[in-house]
């Protein structure tokens, strides 16, 4: 049978069954392949969700801040024109806030005492900036808009449970009483949380806010890309179309990849020891940030640069020289307009890196507690990955949230450069 | 060819080809005739230009042997472009023969000069000469015109020049075999008569090639052949 | 024999305008081109034949000095444009390639207009002297590209935004427009379909009316088609230099044979 099958069979049959044969081996060999893949994109996926609904699940509470309205009589016994900025405020206010608590024993020392711990320790403040701006509205009665404190605003978001045994609880029943009286009146509201991007940091939660870190990581990234930018794109043309192929401009192109693979922090020790060591810049300034960022953004920049140029097509760079463009001209009319997406994109998401970069922050002393916003690149300052970092570490409830929400943050920030940088490429990107 | 090639170098060395080939036809013609006329007025100054001026329409045939040689190498025609190209090697070839035949028609004129003659036999060949002139015309204008009905007239009209041909031949030979004088003088016309009949030939041929050009066919030899002149027959005269 | 073109000068009494002795061009260690001496006619269509990688590019690109943006090539011997040594100091490469103009190989309009590819040469070489100048130049220019008519009512359009045969006459174009002398073509059609590339070869036999044209090309037909003579290299020697319909017809070497006869790539 045999016999005949292959006097029967033409050479060609019988190359086909041999493919036949192996055929079904292949197409299960592929199918894993793509099971594989799928799965390992499934896993990224599902991380990454995990990720974000966590913060998202923590930190959204930190996006609405409780407020309580009420009427303020600004007693002229307690606040003088005459010793502004100084004053009684915190008594005005608690008298005020006693008025509409009916329960309340207000001549009782530690009743007043919680009484006021309802409101934010920042009240009495925002109260005085309106009385110091304008004198007038003392011994009158005025509409005010608090925020509430810590305790309270977690107590309205449902944070704290009221079954818990009043001995383990931070709020007391009657303070829980007096705030549920408030809430009856219509007093307390839970408006956007606005505060979160322009106060600067605070001790208390309800009146901490990201301006600071904001201005700071701004000034310290324009630092780096004033820097960076220039440098990075200076150095990766002469590299690319002027410097000699020899053994040292070899060397110089190990070295940038290199450089862009060191460890962050080792770029802080080096910026602690030379930018603030040896040149005596001030320690927690944006401007040295920036600069430490740049040294960290320039290998990137370079990188993509390069990859960029090269990605031009020669027969652009010899269209220009054929007509007798000299070297700087196809560089500069050609070639480089060309190339500007790639480096452009590369440059942003160096920047969103150089954005997100905590290690070598920490060492130069932007982490540190300031309270007003830098109006310079001098001025003392934090950046927003340093500042998450500060909260994560303090021990107030309100910061948990807050934290959350500063990544949050942070990854809309970083998810905007991203996006930028594909608009700028899709938009300019050329096709030859 | 009515549409232009993009390559307007490729349609001028086409036309320098027609050209030659147009200027050998009017050469072959103007020989043609003059050695008619030579013949019957015993011209023999005429017969000897019409000698000498075969050496140009052999050169004109060199030339487009040359040029439709290069055009081949050089422009690689394809489809109508290469039966174009084919054809004027062909008809090349058809006119020099012409031309060749004409000399000849002139050599004999020369040679029977001062014999005695065949009564009305030279105007005889000059009315079929013509008749074969008129073909060789016609038939390099159909090929111009690429007219293939023209053509096929021309294959046609061919019958004609055979019948002519039939008649001079039967008159020559009543002639010699009336007296053997007449013999030497004879030949010569007959030959001079089989030349012109060649002529005709070369015509149809021309004529087959504007059937080729045009439709990319040879014309089936269908033709009908009327020779009278079978050796039978001559057998049966002896 | 030679009037059957009947309007071609005649190539061999149009002094040369091109003279290149005993050139030797080494790529690193390569011996690219070996000892090639060329006469280039003026008003004429000389064009390079070979194998590939025979050494036809790059001889091409010596004509200009191309070579000079390759760190590794190095060029010797002798090459004048009448009659003066283009490798010598005194001669700016940036001048000399806008009076040897290139076209290559792929079409590579600059990513910009029509109008700015036309103008870009005389801009930077100081052309023209006012807007209405410049625009003269363009317009002359696409005219002489024969692509005038195609691009008039679309000047300020992408040139990336023509056909590919468009595109190479474009740049052909652009390279007219620097008033060059010489125009040298890589390959200028081995993009390009069979009709663009009759286009081009007709733009080709229109413009050796003004310049002298060296043309490198894969095909033989093309030479055959397009030129006036020929120089067949091989292995970076130049074989056989003569008259395109001698060397199509009856070429003088062996190797010239072989080669246009298909049987040695």
């Amino acid at each position: 049978m045999t016999d005949m099958t292959i006097g029967d069979v033409t050479p060609c049959s019988r190359s086909l069954k041999r493919v036949a044969a192996t055929l079904k081996r292949r197409r299960r060999k592929q199918a894993l392949l793509q099971w594989i893949g799928l799965g390992a994109i499934s896993i990224a996926f599902i991380t990454l969700f995990i990720l974000i609904s966590s913060l998202v699940s923590t930190g959204w509470q930190a996006f609405s801040q409780t407020h309580l309205t009420f009427e303020v009589f600004v007693d002229p016994a307690e606040i003088s024109a005459a010793r502004l900025p100084r004053g009684g405020f915190d008594d005005a206010l608690v008298v005020s806030l006693g008025k509409l608590l009916e329960n309340a024993d207000m001549s009782d020392r530690d009743t007043a005492r919680a009484v006021e711990g309802v409101l934010s320790n920042g009240a009495q403040f925002q109260l005085r900036d309106l009385v110091v701006a304008d004198p007038s509205l003392i011994g009158q009665t005025i509409t005010l808009k608090v925020p509430v404190a810590d305790t309270f605003d977690q107590l309205n978001k449902g944070l704290i449970d009221r079954d818990t045994p009043e001995a383990l609880r931070r709020v007391k029943n009657r303070e829980i009483a007096w705030f549920d009286e408030l809430k009856a009146q219509g007093a307390i509201t839970k408006p956007f949380n606005l505060g979160l991007f322009v106060n600067a940091d605070s001790r208390f939660p309800e009146l901490a806010g990201l301006k600071g870190a904001l201005v700071g990581s701004f000034w310290a990234l324009l630092v780096c890309f004033l820097i960076a930018f220039p440098l990075g794109i200076g150095s990766a043309i002469y590299l690319e179309e002027f410097a000699p192929k020899n053994k040292l401009s070899d060397f110089i192109e190990v070295n940038i990849n290199n450089l862009a693979a060191v460890p962050s922090v080792v770029f802080g020790l080096l910026a602690l020891a030379v930018f603030i060591g040896w040149f005596g810049l001030p320690r927690s300034a944006p401007f040295v940030g920036g600069l430490t960022l740049a040294l960290m953004t320039m290998p990137t920049i370079i990188i993509a640069t390069r990859t960029a140029l090269k990605a031009v097509p020669p027969s652009i760079r010899e269209a220009a020289l054929g007509l007798g463009a000299s070297r700087q001209q196809v560089v500069f009319q050609h070639v480089l307009p060309l190339a500007m997406p790639g480096i452009l994109t590369g440059t942003i998401i160096g920047l969103a890196q150089a954005l997100g970069e905590t290690a070598p922050l920490l060492l130069i002393g932007m982490n540190a507690f300031i309270t007003s916003a830098a109006s310079s690149p001098f001025d003392s300052a934090t950046a927003l990955p340093t500042q998450i970092f500060i909260w994560a570490d303090s021990p107030e409830r309100g910061f948990v949230s807050r934290t959350s929400a500063a990544i949050l943050v942070l990854l809309g920030f970083l998810v905007m450069m991203n996006a930028v940088a594909i608009y700028l490429r899709q938009k300019f990107e050329r096709k030859w | 060819m009515n549409e232009k090639h993009i390559l307007t170098a490729f349609d001028r060395d086409l036309d320098v080809i027609q050209g030659a080939m147009i200027k050998m036809g009017g050469l072959v013609r103007i020989s043609l005739s003059d050695a008619a006329t030579a013949l019957i007025s015993e011209d023999t100054n005429l017969a000897e230009k019409v000698r000498a001026g075969d050496r140009a329409i052999d050169a004109l045939d060199q030339k487009v042997k040359i040029d439709t040689a290069k055009l081949l190498a050089l422009r690689a025609p394809t489809a109508g472009d290469l039966r174009f190209v084919l054809s004027v090697m062909e008809i090349s070839s058809h006119l020099e023969r012409c031309g060749d035949y004409a000399k000849n028609i002139a050599k004999r004129t020369i040679a029977m000069a001062g014999g005695c003659e065949i009564n009305g036999t030279p105007a005889a060949l000059g009315r079929m000469s013509k008749f074969a002139e008129t073909m060789i015309k016609d038939a390099l204008e159909a090929f111009i015109q690429r007219d293939v009905e023209k053509a096929r007239e021309i294959i046609a009209r061919d019958v004609e020049a055979d019948q002519i041909y039939n008649t001079l031949f039967r008159s020559l030979l009543t002639h010699m075999m009336e007296d053997h004088r007449n013999i030497t003088v004879g030949m010569h016309l007959h030959f001079i008569a089989k030349n012109i009949e060649r002529v005709g030939d070369h015509a149809t041929g021309i004529a087959e090639q504007t059937v080729y050009l045009v439709t990319g066919d040879m014309p089936e030899d269908d033709r009908p052949k009327q020779d009278f002149v079978t050796p039978a027959s001559e057998g049966a005269e002896n | 024999m030679n009037d059957m073109r009947k309007i071609e000068p005649d190539v061999t009494k149009t002094a040369a305008k091109i003279t290149a002795r005993e050139v030797n061009v080494h790529y690193g260690d390569t011996h690219a081109i070996k000892n090639v001496d060329v006469d280039i006619a003026d008003k004429t269509v000389t064009a390079f034949i070979g194998p590939s990688g025979c050494g036809k590019s790059t001889f091409l690109r010596c004509l200009n000095r191309m070579n000079d943006t390759i760190d590794i090539c190095r060029v010797a011997g002798r090459i004048e444009l009448d009659g003066r040594d283009i490798n010598h100091k005194s001669v700016d490469p940036v001048q000399l390639r806008a009076q040897v103009g290139m076209v290559f190989q792929k079409p590579n309009p600059f990513p910009k207009s029509i109008y700015d590819n036309i103008a870009y040469g005389p801009r930077i070489h100081g052309l023209a002297h006012s807007k209405t100048d410049l625009d003269e130049i363009v317009e002359k220019s696409l005219r002489r590209g024969a692509i005038w008519n195609e691009v008039k009512d679309r000047l300020n359009q992408p040139g990336t935004g023509l056909s590919g045969g468009q595109q190479q006459r474009l740049c052909i174009a652009r390279a007219i427009a620097t008033e060059p002398e010489v125009l040298l073509m890589d390959e200028p059609c081995s993009a390009l379909d069979p009709i663009a590339t009759a286009q081009v070869e007709e733009l080709i036999d229109e413009l050796r009316q003004t310049y002298s044209v060296v043309i490198v090309t894969h095909s033989m037909q093309q030479a055959a088609r397009v030129s006036q003579k020929t120089a067949f290299f091989h292995l970076g020697s130049l074989v056989e230099f003569n008259d395109t319909d001698q060397i199509f017809t009856n070429p003088q070497d062996g190797r010239t044979e072989s080669y246009i006869t298909g049987k040695i790539g």
